[in-house]
């Protein structure tokens, strides 16, 4: 081969290498994310063509008083589940950083394992603890003699603290190791310092650790929030959105109005609007953290 | 004194945290195991009194589960391929080529990673009733073979290495796809592994995607299959948790073997990013 041609060839095959992924990216990510919006000014349901409707379906789903609940329980579980999440995970992290913990590797391993359980599964597992006759939890309770007996699942009060409680288990061993992770990235020559200054343990978690953790943990919080409002896979297997629409949220009303009640241009809308939440939710925190850490 | 009392304190935490971890695991093998009619006995039973394959031997002739496992294979196999072929090739010419537009283009793919996968999914599922690739393997997968974040990856690992190595390839003779072949990827395979075991594990998980894509029982998979048995009018729940615990020992012998890979790529996303 020559160097004209060789050269001609260095010149085209970045495009060629970026073909096919990008070919697949407008097919699956450009393309529906703008014929959503076009699809949500529709009257659709997946067979005949969709008739144009305006902001109906907008009009609609603002009006909805379902629409609130979901949302709202979607906020709630989502707030409380990171708070619990976050604040377990760092004291986890903590602890598999301290050099004496004896089997270190064991429980580091050990606390990671629930997240390779899939979701579905876990709310299949977790139908079996949380049952309000037989139930592993109100089994444990009966045994340790006290006389309640919780409807897990059952009553509109409880049932989507189950939930959250599920999720909290399957995912803070995961958060914990990327916690871990920024951990043993700060400076051990920080804390000695801190120790030859007279800092007691607890302020120089307060005034070296949690400073020094904040890019992690502004991470952890941001993505685990996205997964958290995205809430669908346990409440719909576990409860349907029930009772009583104590456990509706934002994308089994999605779900629900797109494909069992066939009405996907309004689906689409609702997509839309969640994907805006989420999308100004983000910014929030990140304004937040960034805000907190040029401080 | 003090530290005394603090050493216990945190053996006490980490019992209880083991035992919460693996409580439900316990609980999900041990109840695949019981009678029937021990599931949901009225007293606290952590062994079964008289321990049966019958709930395994049940799932396997009545169920399709052999058949949804297998779909799980193909999903999550044919995902993790293709994905990282995609993403591996265009991290490359990301990493190492000048062109016009790279910037932008790249910019557009990490703004994607954001974006949450609902607000794609009535357009993309409207696309394949349109194709007829409902209730079939590529029209479970095709979605997903794109995945910004292994791109975004690829893109980081394939930096680091020495442009040197590229040059001299060019001057053995070697074509552009022939220095991805043999040198770029022998390379990063370490880095392949740990992203496959990511995108594998995320896909093996889905549930909503396979949930709308697939009505008919032949093509479900795993997960969605196992949740359909607890809506029939009998639910069976010890074949549940026999598929349950089928379909989970698998990933859990993987993560036994290959702790460090795991770790690594389940948490890639978060150290690279």
């Amino acid at each position: 081969m020559n160097w004209p041609e060789r050269w001609d060839q260095r010149r085209r095959a970045p495009y060629l290498f970026i073909a096919p992924f990008f070919l697949m990216f407008i097919v699956f990510w450009v393309g529906p994310i703008v014929t959503s919006i076009g699809l949500s000014l529709t009257d659709w349901n997946g067979v005949q063509l969709p008739r144009f409707v305006g902001a109906a379906n907008y009009r609609k789903l603002l009006g909805s008083a379902e629409f609130y609940i979901a949302v709202q329980n979607t906020l709630v579980a989502a707030l409380v589940y990171d708070v619990l999440m976050v604040v377990l995970a760092i004291g986890m992290a903590v602890l598999l950083d301290w050099r004496h913990l004896p089997f270190r590797r064991f429980f580091r391993a050990s606390f990671f394992v629930p997240v390779t359980m899939s979701l579905a599964v876990v709310a299949l597992v977790f139908q079996l603890i949380y049952a309000k006759e037989g139930g592993l939890l109100n089994q444990l309770i009966q045994a340790m003699g006290l006389p309640y007996r919780v409807d897990w699942l059952g009553d509109t009060g409880v049932a989507l603290w189950s939930i959250v409680a599920l999720r909290v288990w399957r995912a803070t061993g995961y958060y914990a190791i990327i916690v871990l992770a920024g951990l043993q990235n700060i400076p051990k020559e920080l804390y000695e310092v801190a120790a030859v200054d007279g800092a007691t343990a607890w302020q120089s978690f307060r005034r070296i650790t949690l400073p020094l953790l904040r890019p992690v943990l502004a991470f952890v919080v941001i993505t685990s929030s996205i997964w958290a409002l995205q809430l669908f896979d346990e409440p719909w297997i576990l409860t349907k959105g029930g009772p009583v629409n104590s456990t509706l949220t934002m994308v089994i009303y999605l779900y629900q109005h797109s494909f069992q009640y066939g009405e996907l241009g309004f689906g689409a809308s609702i997509a839309y609007v969640l994907t805006m939440l989420i999308a100004v939710l983000s910014l929030l925190q990140l304004k937040l953290f960034g805000a907190e850490s040029s401080r | 004194m003090g530290l005394y009392a603090g050493r216990i304190l945190i053996y006490a935490v980490l019992i209880v945290g083991t035992l919460l971890t693996f409580g439900p695991f316990y609980w999900m093998a041990v109840s695949s195991l019981k009678p029937q009619g021990e599931i949901f006995a009225a007293t606290l039973q952590l062994v079964p009194s008289q321990p049966t394959l019958e709930h395994y031997r049940n799932l396997l002739a009545r169920t399709a589960f052999l058949r949804w496992t297998f779909n799980s294979i193909v999903f999550a196999l044919g995902t993790t391929a293709l994905s990282l072929f995609f993403s591996t090739l265009a991290g490359f010419a990301f990493a190492k080529y000048e062109f016009r537009g790279k910037r932008m283009l790249f910019a557009i793919v990490l703004a994607s990673v954001s974006i949450p996968q609902f607000v794609t999914i009535i357009p993309i599922y409207g696309l394949m009733v349109k194709l007829g690739l409902t209730n079939t393997y590529w029209g479970l997968i095709l979605p997903f073979s794109v995945n910004a974040l292994v791109i975004f990856l690829m893109r980081q690992y394939i930096a680091g290495i020495p442009s040197e190595l590229l040059d001299a390839a060019r001057i053995d003779g070697s074509s552009e796809f022939g220095i991805f072949y043999r040198v770029i990827v022998p390379v990063i395979r370490p880095a392949m592994g740990a992203a496959g075991i990511f995108v594998f594990l995320n896909t093996w998980n889905q549930y909503l995607w396979p949930l709308i894509m697939v009505q008919s029982n032949d093509m479900m998979v795993a997960p969605v299959g196992l949740a359909t048995l607890s809506t029939l009018y009998v639910i069976e729940y010890g074949q549940i948790m026999a598929g349950a615990t089928l379909s989970t020992l698998p990933i859990l012998v993987l993560f036994v073997l290959m702790q460090e890979q795991f770790v690594a790529g389940l948490t890639s996303g978060a150290l690279k990013g």
